[in-house]
């Protein structure tokens, strides 16, 4: 899909797809992949959350998005662009919040002055309110911030670029509680129609209410992708005293079970991710035909 | 918008490397400082040695080609090893290669810092310290009570004055780039202990290639005897020329093979 489809699609229905995963496959060696034949469409508008077990290929997917590694075959259509090919056009509407990151012995001034240029639609005035918000010492030098301030510095540098990708690997991870809680604020608050947000985490908890969309990887492909209206109205999540033949999974807990059970009665429940990620890993069997 | 080239962003992306690259560069400017003065105090002649004066009773400042040759070797090619090897490291590599500017033009500014900046301010400051002991020297001619003594004379002067120095000189001209080449591909190969494996790699090489060509040369010569009736001594002209061109050639094969490196470089 080219740029101009891409710009005409916007125009006409107000949503696009960004990212288009055709058939990716990937691994790291021949003889263990990672993906195989995984397709998978995001769309501009929406906050989607990643999950998927340790070693599921969730920062893999997500370097494989920014280009930073390359599929065995298959393609990948970023904004109408090929990543793999880091071409500055795309790599300036990209904002990638690497889980593990380096910055340099710099104050933060100095940092701003040598890499804002490159984007060109930054934005000095909201980094600065950043900045402001996460409680970061500007006077400090960024390799003397323990990890979850130079995080936090990252997190608003990356967001004030105005890229319209903003692709977050474990964000919360380092922060602290409060900063978990401005964390959430700042990203609620910086998703607008032309942004895809995804973000990987192991963290569901750091993510409630956030997300609007749950990806799931297991097994080299997608166990699950779907919004959390669609998933809330398919199944219910309740705390049962007990088990049933209509509770596809439960957990103990202290006053009974928690449960997840179709939604026959379209009742109002909130999703519980940690949950559900349970749930889909132990019975994807009994899932799968809820949201083929 | 240009994806491959742009000079806006090439010289924005030569300043973001410098604040990184550039303090590390310049402490190792003041260590090579350092270490030019360290020898050429120690070296230079003075009235309180015995042996100052050359073969040809001039003062003996022979010392200072093979520093300049050896210590250039070492700067150039640590310079050119330290440039990508922040790729090696996942957390560095990231941002680097998600900065938005074109892989030519990254390739460009590690070309600019270790082939041009690095000989560039090499070459400035052996000039410049030389000069300095140079002046210095022929102001204190009078201590070493020698009747006869000629002024010294500095480096430059010494090979540009010389038709011989002159013209070796522009055929080695290729030379150094080949080393920079030669230590940034190596920076980018490896992920760890850069230097030292391209060095490593570099000594197997040229001691492989040694070895076929003697091997080879002594099959072509075998039962051959020596014919040197139409020897001329252009010939010697002919072997230089076709060693800068060699070395040309090989230096931008190997800057190809770092860009596609580059390229394909996966975190």
């Amino acid at each position: 899909m080219n740029k101009q489809h891409h710009t005409l699609v916007y125009y006409l229905t107000n949503t696009v797809d960004m990212i288009n995963i055709n058939n990716l496959n990937f691994g790291y060696s021949k003889h263990r992949p990672l993906f195989k034949n995984m397709s998978m469409r995001l769309s501009n508008g929406h906050i989607y959350g990643l999950l998927g077990k340790n070693g599921a290929g969730k920062s893999t997917l997500l370097k494989n998005l920014a280009g930073l590694v390359y599929a065995q075959s298959g393609t990948l259509d970023v904004m109408g662009y090929d990543p793999a090919k880091r071409q500055p056009a795309l790599l300036e509407q990209i904002c990638f919040i690497p889980e593990e990151f380096y910055l340099p012995s710099v104050k933060i001034d100095a940092y701003i002055k040598a890499n804002a240029p490159f984007y060109k639609n930054f934005d000095h005035n909201y980094f600065t309110d950043l900045i402001k918000e996460l409680d970061i010492p500007v006077e400090q030098k960024l390799i003397n911030m323990s990890y979850g301030q130079k995080k936090k510095v990252i997190i608003a540098f990356g967001l004030a670029t105005q890229a319209k990708l903003v692709i977050m690997d474990e964000p919360t991870n380092g922060l602290d509680i409060p900063s978990k809680a401005q964390f959430r604020k700042i990203m609620a608050s910086a998703m607008t129609d032309e942004r895809c947000i995804i973000i990987s985490t192991h963290q569901v908890r750091d993510l409630d209410n956030l997300i609007d969309t749950v990806i799931m990887l297991d097994e080299n492909d997608i166990a699950l992708k779907a919004t959390v209206e669609g998933i809330t109205a398919k199944l219910t999540f309740k705390k049962v005293k007990e088990i049933d033949d209509s509770i596809i999974y439960a957990e103990p807990s202290l006053s009974g079970y928690n449960a997840v059970m179709p939604n026959y009665h379209h009742e109002e429940s909130k999703l519980d991710m940690e949950l559900l990620f349970n749930a889909i890993l132990a019975e994807k069997i009994k899932f799968k035909p809820l949201f083929s | 918008m240009n994806n491959t080239f742009n000079i806006n962003r090439f010289g924005l992306l030569l300043k973001r490397q410098w604040l990184d690259f550039g303090k590390i560069y310049l402490i190792s400017l003041v260590v090579l400082l350092g270490i030019v003065v360290g020898f050429y105090g120690y070296n230079i002649p003075s009235p309180l040695k015995d042996n100052n004066f050359d073969y040809d009773g001039n003062l003996d400042m022979r010392f200072r080609y093979p520093l300049f040759l050896i210590l250039g070797f070492v700067f150039i090619s640590i310079v050119a090893s330290s440039y990508f090897n922040i790729l090696g490291q996942k957390s560095r590599a990231i941002l680097e290669l998600m900065t938005p500017a074109s892989t030519f033009e990254k390739f460009v500014a590690g070309v600019t810092y270790t082939a041009i900046i690095s000989l560039f301010s090499y070459l400035l400051i052996f000039y410049l310290t030389d000069l300095a002991f140079v002046k210095y020297l022929n102001s204190h001619l009078n201590a070493f009570n020698h009747p006869g003594i000629r002024q010294a004379e500095s480096i430059t002067k010494e090979v540009f004055n010389d038709e011989g120095y002159r013209k070796y000189c522009s055929y080695f001209f290729a030379f150094p780039f080949l080393v920079t080449s030669i230590f940034l591909l190596g920076s980018i190969y490896f992920n760890r202990f850069h230097y030292i494996k391209t060095a490593l790699s570099l000594m197997i090489f040229i001691g492989l290639a040694s070895y076929l060509v003697v091997k080879f040369s002594m099959w072509i010569m075998e039962g051959k005897v020596p014919y040197h009736h139409n020897y001329r001594n252009d010939d010697k002209d002919w072997i230089l020329l076709a060693l800068l061109l060699i070395t040309s050639i090989i230096t931008i094969i190997i800057w190809a093979i770092t860009y596609i490196r580059l390229k394909e470089k996966e975190v």
